[in-house]
Order: C-alpha cells, then sequence, then structure tokens
C-alpha cells in the first residue's frame, strides 16, 4: 500500500487512527500499531511479509544473542552474520537479477536471469535491521527483548516502505513509553496533509513536465535537458520528502519522533552539504556504518568515501545509472575534500550556487535514464549549441508557468520563515494559527481532489 | 501549514485536529457510502469491481490490491470532479501559450521537427513519440467493458499503437504527426498490387486535423503531412492514389475535423469519398440523399486523454449522416465467420454522446455491406478507424463493400480479396497509420 492512494487516506487510516485512540495503554496501542502495520505491509505484499517476519526473526536473534554474549568474539560473529544474512537477502531480492544479467555479459555465459519482483520497502527496513544490530554490538542500544516490540520497530507503517531509516535508538524508548499530545496530534496531522499535498499536488505535477522535457531526449536542445533535469529534481524532492513528511506526520501522531530526513537541499552551497540535506537519514547511516569500516587501511578515507558512494548509487536501484549517480557525487565530494572546507569557503557564494545547482540537476539526469545510451544523449544534449529553446519546450513551460514557480518557491524554507516570522509578531501569530485547520482542510481536499483524476486511464494511445 | 510550534494555542490544535479528522472520516463515509460508479465514458472503459476472493488471489496480491483499486476507481461523482480538475483546477498550473483565449497547450512528448530533419523520416523517428508517463502509485486495474453502452476494448494491435502528441490551439485538439516510413508504406501497397493482377488498387492516405489546421507558427512541432502524403503518390507503382488531401482543404473552413477527437467528421469522409468515386468514375450521391444525424455537446478522445479545459469548454456538435437507400449488412468476425445482421449505423436508440464508435462502430470485426446498385463493382476497403466513417458514402458507388481493418484481420488478405471476388481495394488509413507501427500490420495481412 502507499500513503497517495484514497484508500489509505479515507479507509486504512480512519479506522487504524480510531482503532489506536480507542486502545488503552502503550502496550495495547502498540499491538494495534503492530496489527496495522503487518496489514499495511501484506496489503502490497502478501508473500513477502513472511520475508519481512523472517528477517525480523533473524535480526531479532541475533540482537538476543549479542547481548548474552557480551563484547566478545561470538558477538561479532553473531554481527557478522546477522549483517551478512541480511545483505544477502536484499542481494537476492534486489540484485540478482541485475548481477546475473552483467554477468551474461561475458561471452558464452548464458545464466538464466532470476525474475524476483522487488519486495516494497527492503532497502529501509533491512538498512534498519543492520543498524540495529550493529548498534547492539556496539552497546549503543540495548537488545530488545520482546519480540513483538522488535517487529513494530522493523514494521511500523509509517516509515516501511519509504523512509526515512529509522534508528533503533530513535524510538527504543517511545515503544515502551510514549504519549501523543493535542499538540503532536495536531502537528503530526497537519505534517501528514502537507507530504500528501507535496507528493500529489506538485510532485505528481513536476512528472508530467519532466517526463515531456526528458522523454524526448533525442530531440532535446541544452535549455529542456537542463530544465528536464531541474525539473525532476524538484519531483522527486517534493516526491521523497513528501513521503518522509507523511512518516514523521504518522509517527507524531502515534507519539513517535523521528528525525528529520530533508532540510532543504536545494538551499546548499556545495555538494557535501546538499547530502547532509538530502535523505539524511540514508547519509547518515553509511557515515556511521560503512565510511570507517576499515578495509582500506591508510587510504579508508578516500577508500571509504568512494565505497559509501558506491553503496548509495547502487542503493537506489539494481541499474548501473545509480552506480554512476553514486560515483559522481563521490567524484565530486573527494574534489570537495581535497580542496577543503575553510578554501570552499573563500569561493564567491554565487559560484558555489552555481556550481553546486549545476551538479545537482546533471546529477539527476543520471538518476532519471537508466537506459545509458539515453544517459549519454543527455549528457551531450546538456553542452549541446543551436537552439537555445524549442517551441515545444516554451509552450510547454507556458502552460505550467505557475506550477514551476510554486515548485522552486517551495523549495525555500518558507514554513520556516513563517513561524519565524509569527513569533515576532502576535497579530501573524494569531492569523496563521487560525487559518491553519481551513488550509490543511483545503489543501487535503485538494490532494484527494487530484487523486480521484490518478485512477484515470486516459486514451494513452491513440486508435486510428 | 503549522510547524512544530511549542506553544500553540491548545484549543487552535483541537480545532486543527476536528477539522482534520472530520475530512478524513468525512471522506470515509463518502467513499464507502455513497453509490460506487461504474462507468467512464470519457475513458471508454468499466470501472474497477470488487474483487472476487480466493487463495490465488489473495496470494498474488490481486485481491487487497483489487479492493484500493475499487475505492480509489469508483468513487461517487467522478466524472464531475475530473471535469471540475479539468475546467478549474488545471489552468492554475499556468497559462496558454500565446496568452489569449485561443493559445496553445501542448500534452505529450512533442516531436519537434527541425531543419535537418527529412521530409521522408523512418521508422524509427515515430518511436521517438511514445509517451512516457511516471506514476508512483500502482496502477489501477481494470476491466474492459463487454456489454452496451460502452465499446468493447479493442484488442491490442499487433505492430503496436499510434502513439503521439497533442497541440490543443484555437479550441481545437491537433495530433503532431511525428513522420514515418512512407517508402515502406508505398512499396506495401505495391507488393499488393502485384499480387492482384487486374484488381483496381486505390491508395487514399489521409490527413490528420494536424495536418490541416496546424497553425504556421506552430509547424515545427510536426512533419508536413502533406509533404508525405504526396511523397507516397509519386512512389505508387500499378495503385491509383487518391488526392483526398486536396478536397479536404478545399473544404477547411466547415467541419470535416472533429475538434475534441482525433478522427475526422462524417464531412470530411464525405468529400474524401466523392473524390475517390470521381478517380474510380463511379456514381456519387450528394448529402441532400442522406439524412443528417447529430450528437450534442460531443467531447472525444483528445479530451479523454488530456483533460483540457479548453476543449472541455468548448464541446462540438458531431453530424453525421444515413444514406437513404436500402443495404443490408452483415458484420463477421477477423476470420469472416460468424455472420450478424446489423445496422450500418449504430442505432441512435439510448445513444450517448460519447464517441465516433458509437456512430461507426468498432474496428475488429469485418462488415460486408450489400447495396442495390447492381453496377457489379465490389470494393475491399482496408482502412483503420478513419475508413468507417467512409462507409456511408460509397454504398450508392459500389454493389458490394467489404470493410476490413488492417490490425484485426486473420486472413491471408490478397485471398480474401480475390475469394469475394473484388473488382476495387482501396487502402485508406490516416497518414499515421499508414506510415506507422501499423504499416507492420497491413503488410502481415499479405502473408497470414
Amino acid at each position: 500500500m502507499v500513503f497517495s492512494r484514497l484508500f489509505f487516506i479515507y479507509i486504512f487510516l480512519p479506522v487504524c487512527l480510531g482503532a489506536y485512540f480507542l486502545a488503552r495503554g502503550t502496550k495495547m496501542k502498540n499491538n494495534v500499531l503492530l496489527l496495522f502495520s503487518l496489514a499495511f505491509y501484506a496489503w502490497g505484499e502478501p508473500v513477502y511479509v513472511l520475508l519481512m517476519l523472517l528477517s525480523a526473526v533473524i535480526n531479532y536473534t541475533a540482537g538476543r544473542l549479542i547481548g548474552r554474549y557480551g563484547d566478545s568474539r561470538k558477538s561479532r560473529i553473531t554481527a557478522g552474520l546477522a549483517v551478512f544474512t541480511d545483505i544477502a537477502l536484499l542481494g537476492v531480492f534486489k540484485y540478482s537479477g541485475f548481477i546475473v544479467e552483467n554477468i551474461n555479459h561475458i561471452p558464452s555465459v548464458e545464466l538464466p536471469v532470476p525474475d524476483i519482483r522487488l519486495p516494497i520497502g527492503i532497502s529501509f527496513y533491512t538498512f534498519q535491521t543492520i543498524s540495529y544490530v550493529i548498534d547492539c554490538l556496539w552497546e549503543t542500544v540495548t537488545p530488545q527483548k520482546s519480540f513483538r516490540k522488535f517487529l513494530l520497530y522493523v514494521s511500523l507503517f509509517p516509515q516501511l516502505v519509504a523512509g526515512p531509516i529509522v534508528r533503533y535508538s530513535t524510538i527504543e524508548k517511545e515503544i515502551d513509553e510514549r504519549t501523543s499530545s493535542i499538540t503532536d496530534i495536531s502537528y503530526g496531522l497537519n505534517r501528514v496533509v502537507l507530504g500528501l499535498a507535496k507528493k500529489v499536488i506538485i510532485a505528481d505535477q513536476l512528472g508530467i513536465v519532466a517526463d515531456s522535457l526528458l522523454g524526448g531526449i533525442e530531440n532535446a536542445t541544452a535549455a529542456a535537458a537542463w530544465t528536464g533535469a531541474a525539473v525532476y529534481a524538484m519531483q522527486i524532492y517534493f516526491d521523497f520528502s513528501g513521503y518522509s513528511d507523511i512518516a514523521i506526520g504518522l509517527g507524531r501522531v502515534f507519539g513517535f519522533h523521528f528525525d528529520e530526513n530533508f532540510r532543504h537541499p536545494f538551499m546548499c552551497r556545495d555538494i557535501t552539504e546538499f547530502w547532509q540535506r538530502w535523505h539524511i537519514s540514508l547519509g547518515t547511516f553509511f557515515r556511521d556504518y560503512l565510511l570507517y569500516v576499515p578495509i582500506f587501511g591508510k587510504r579508508r578515507k578516500y577508500g571509504g568515501l568512494f565505497l559509501v558512494w558506491l553503496c548509495t548509487g547502487i542503493w537506489h536501484g539494481a541499474s548501473w545509472n545509480f552506480v554512476i549517480w553514486g560515483l559522481y557525487y563521490g567524484l565530486f565530494i573527494f574534489i570537495e575534500t581535497l580542496i577543503g572546507k575553510k578554501r570552499m569557503k573563500k569561493i564567491p557564494l554565487v559560484i558555489r550556487h552555481i556550481y553546486s545547482k549545476a551538479v545537482i540537476i546533471a546529477g539527476f539526469g543520471i538518476f532519471y535514464f537508466e537506459d545509458l545510451d539515453k544517459l549519454g544523449t543527455f549528457f551531450t544534449k546538456l553542452f549541446s549549441t543551436g537552439r537555445l529553446i524549442g517551441l515545444q519546450d516554451r509552450i510547454l513551460l507556458v502552460n505550467n508557468v505557475y506550477l514551476l514557480i510554486l515548485a522552486v518557491i517551495l523549495t525555500f524554507p518558507i514554513i520556516d520563515g513563517i513561524r519565524r516570522i509569527s513569533q515576532r509578531s502576535a497579530p501573524v501569530r494569531t492569523a496563521a494559527a487560525v487559518s491553519l485547520p481551513a488550509v490543511s482542510a483545503a489543501l487535503l481536499l485538494l490532494t484527494s481532489i487530484l487523486l480521484v483524476d490518478q485512477t484515470s486511464h486516459p486514451f494513452l494511445y491513440f486508435r486510428f | 501549514m503549522q510547524t512544530d510550534n511549542k506553544k500553540p494555542g491548545k484549543l487552535l490544535a483541537v480545532v486543527n485536529i476536528i477539522t482534520i479528522l472530520a475530512v478524513l472520516f468525512g471522506g470515509a463515509a463518502y467513499l464507502i457510502f455513497l453509490p460506487h460508479e461504474t462507468v467512464a465514458e470519457d475513458e471508454n472503459r468499466r470501472l474497477a469491481s470488487f474483487p472476487e476472493f480466493s487463495p490465488k488471489s489473495y496470494i498474488d496480491g490481486s485481491f487487497t490490491g483489487g479492493i484500493a483499486d475499487y475505492f480509489d476507481d469508483t468513487v461517487h461523482g467522478r466524472d464531475r470532479i475530473k471535469k471540475f480538475i479539468a475546467a478549474d483546477i488545471t489552468p492554475l498550473k499556468g497559462r496558454k501559450y500565446g496568452g489569449d483565449e485561443d493559445g496553445a497547450e501542448l500534452y505529450g512528448i512533442a516531436f519537434e521537427h527541425s531543419e535537418e530533419t527529412p521530409a521522408v523520416t523512418t521508422a524509427a523517428a515515430t518511436t521517438a513519440a511514445v509517451t512516457h508517463t511516471t506514476v508512483s502509485s500502482p496502477a489501477v486495474q481494470t476491466t474492459a467493458v463487454t456489454t452496451a453502452p460502452i465499446p468493447a476494448e479493442e484488442p491490442a494491435a499487433e505492430g503496436g499503437e499510434i502513439n503521439s502528441n497533442i497541440l490543443v490551439v484555437n479550441k481545437r485538439g491537433l495530433p503532431l504527426y511525428p513522420g514515418g516510413d512512407v517508402q515502406g508504406y508505398a512499396d506495401t501497397i505495391n507488393e499488393y498490387k502485384k499480387k492482384l493482377g487486374d484488381v483496381n488498387v486505390w491508395s487514399m492516405v489521409v490527413p490528420t486535423a494536424g495536418g490541416l489546421y496546424i497553425p504556421s507558427n506552430y509547424k515545427s512541432l510536426a512533419v508536413d503531412e502533406k509533404k508525405d502524403i504526396d511523397a507516397i503518390a509519386a512512389a505508387l507503382e500499378g495503385a491509383v492514389p487518391v488526392d483526398a488531401y486536396t478536397s479536404l482543404a478545399a473544404h477547411k473552413s466547415e467541419d470535416i475535423y472533429a475538434r475534441t477527437d482525433h478522427h475526422w467528421m462524417a464531412l470530411g469522409a464525405f468529400y474524401a469519398a466523392k473524390a475517390f468515386t470521381e478517380a474510380a468514375g463511379l456514381p456519387f450521391k450528394e448529402l441532400s440523399e442522406y439524412e443528417e444525424l447529430h450528437l450534442h455537446d460531443y467531447l472525444g478522445t483528445f479530451y479523454g486523454y488530456t483533460q483540457s479545459p479548453t476543449l472541455l469548454n468548448n464541446p462540438e456538435e458531431f453530424v453525421y449522416y444515413r444514406p437513404k437507400n436500402e443495404v443490408t449488412v452483415d458484420q463477421y468476425d477477423t476470420s469472416f465467420r460468424d455472420p450478424l445482421d446489423v445496422a450500418l449505423l449504430v442505432p441512435s436508440d439510448n445513444m450517448t454522446p460519447s464517441g465516433y464508435y458509437y456512430v461507426f462502430g468498432m474496428d475488429n470485426r469485418i462488415a460486408h455491406v450489400h447495396t442495390k446498385t447492381g453496377n457489379g463493382r465490389k470494393l475491399v476497403i482496408f482502412k483503420d478507424s478513419y475508413g468507417n466513417a467512409l462507409l456511408p458514402f460509397l454504398t450508392y458507388s459500389f454493389e458490394d463493400i467489404y470493410l476490413c481493418d488492417m490490425r484485426y484481420f486473420d486472413l491471408n488478405a490478397v485471398s480474401f480479396i480475390k475469394q469475394v471476388k473484388a473488382t476495387d481495394v482501396l487502402f485508406s488509413m490516416c497518414t499515421f497509420s499508414a506510415t506507422g507501427p501499423n504499416l507492420n500490420c497491413l503488410k502481415a495481412d499479405m502473408y497470414k
């Protein structure tokens, strides 16, 4: 199940909220959440829910064993086996087809390509369980004794299918003891509405524009290639950060406090900063668990860096363009590391903004084109000369000019700005607070109306 | 939106919660208790039905997925909501290019014809214009309609469907022709002619509305259809080209093409049929010999595809003509079996203003029309859906007419033509079909 469906918003969610708040005590509330989380996952993955359960059993057991063995070799072996199993499961279900396809490029090798459908959310919950096992080993968390509670951590539906990657330490205490205050619930519901609006009102509409600009890349001008990739970057931002908003908001309604996953990434001044603002939970995961893995000896600083970016790329998908995408960012971060923070800061701010946006936009082109031939064409077009912009692009941009302006504005911290102003001005604060319910309701209704249209199956093809 | 404000008034927070929950639970009641829609006429399909449970459907996810699809797809008042979006929300995204009421909107991935592109393009050019849609939500599973009033969904044709992009300008939808395999079409018709010997072989490649109505300042968005039609005519050997373009262009100011649909209007087919019968030296009746019929507030396939507010706010009058002469019509399946006695045009009883096919019938049947012309001329038409509208206007000119859609034909076309003792064969289709993927069907029909 995904959040941006009428069935989720108007059937699953109200029933879940009703059951949750009718339940008495944290234990019952946890049971309700666990039940709905498993139902949520099984709704889309009736079979793969067993895989998630298997993963939970393995990692729960590993945690318990690590707790029993303490700081010993047995603990390290247990953790190693658990992490290996997690990665192996991810490898089989996510990467086996890709790996075999590439092996088949070797002359005279013709292995059957496994046709395994990717289980929803496997990348997220696998990283959560890996972080849990390692944290148990490092004794930064206490192994959970209750399988029911551990399973709740793994399967908690707000963050199950699209992140953020929630560390066990984040919710360790709240699993046992939490409250949902009126302000928490109000804030959480608003955040959910905001996330849905970002996804449906902004991202999905931007997607149409991005596809129109990039879909016919062979005939694109340089301006269309740049604009298309920029629009696509915004689409992914509003889509992904929208899902994170929904997850954080739902978590808050249920009394959990998840960390932020996006902090206005396009405000960044360099690529290093971009990744401190974009998909923060993934970046911190790799920073904490992979960057300093001592497999590169004295060169681990740079070796680890490229390993992190290789993994970051391939985590996003089993395709070469994602590998390239990760290493592309790794390269720029490597260069920035060589230049050094102090010298980077001496570069005029305008130049740094232009540089970082150009790198990011071109990077999202890599993300968009899984077909490497088309990706090559895209880069050729980025630097092509000739017509600045085609007629079709002019029409398209004018047809969507208000949407694009709104999207650009919303990449800035507008809400933070309103909050700051309202903290200084009582009338603004009152106006914002009073208008909030109406704004939320209007956004939710608009989102719902647009979702009705998303089930539309128009004539994608003419039939002459 | 509220952010993590530490001291909001508790009362306002309560009001906020109540407001959002009211929408959530109100929406739930709306979704569950109000009657569910069953048909989407503008999309030509039945909406999702509640899935049947079985162990298999549960395991493969189609049962649970189907429940979500059912609620998402059958929202009460769906059509009105979609029209509200088209009329009142979509225009908020931007402005029409050119600014005024008659300005341009573009849908799809436009193929822009540049100076370097040759006038005679290849099939590969067509593939560049495939509509690419990314939707992160799972697609809704639906079932095709098999009973009236919505026509059955056509099976996918061998050789692919035709993809294009649409320019809406001057309150008219225009398909943007991407060019195609001009020589391939001419070679195919020439091969038919060789195999058919003495049978008269006619080729009438019809322009789409884009070929006639695209304003000069937007011409770079499409390949020139006239150039390709002329190139085809020049490349034919033995087969006779019929110049529908000139006839249609002469009547451009009349309603010869639908503004909201990718087909021509019956009046356009009338002028094209006239050009054909003149070329063939056959009798032809003027419109006074036909009964004029109307469908009001017609919104065709262009609206279905684009949801354009301009098209929604400017529906059109669909005018068609029924010949007054007596004809018998039998419809067969694609192997020319199982005849059904039917009317030439779909009866107007309970007809809703939903589409070209309501009037002219579907493509996936072979029709045999017998007239009292008594001139011994037997015509086989190989066509796309444009050809359906031609049929009524040829009933004064031929004794027998066999209407075959090249995409839905399971026999050897040459053998069929010989079997029915045809004196004439007309290949009539629009430019997209002639030079696009449908050409593969026409080629394949020779070798079945």
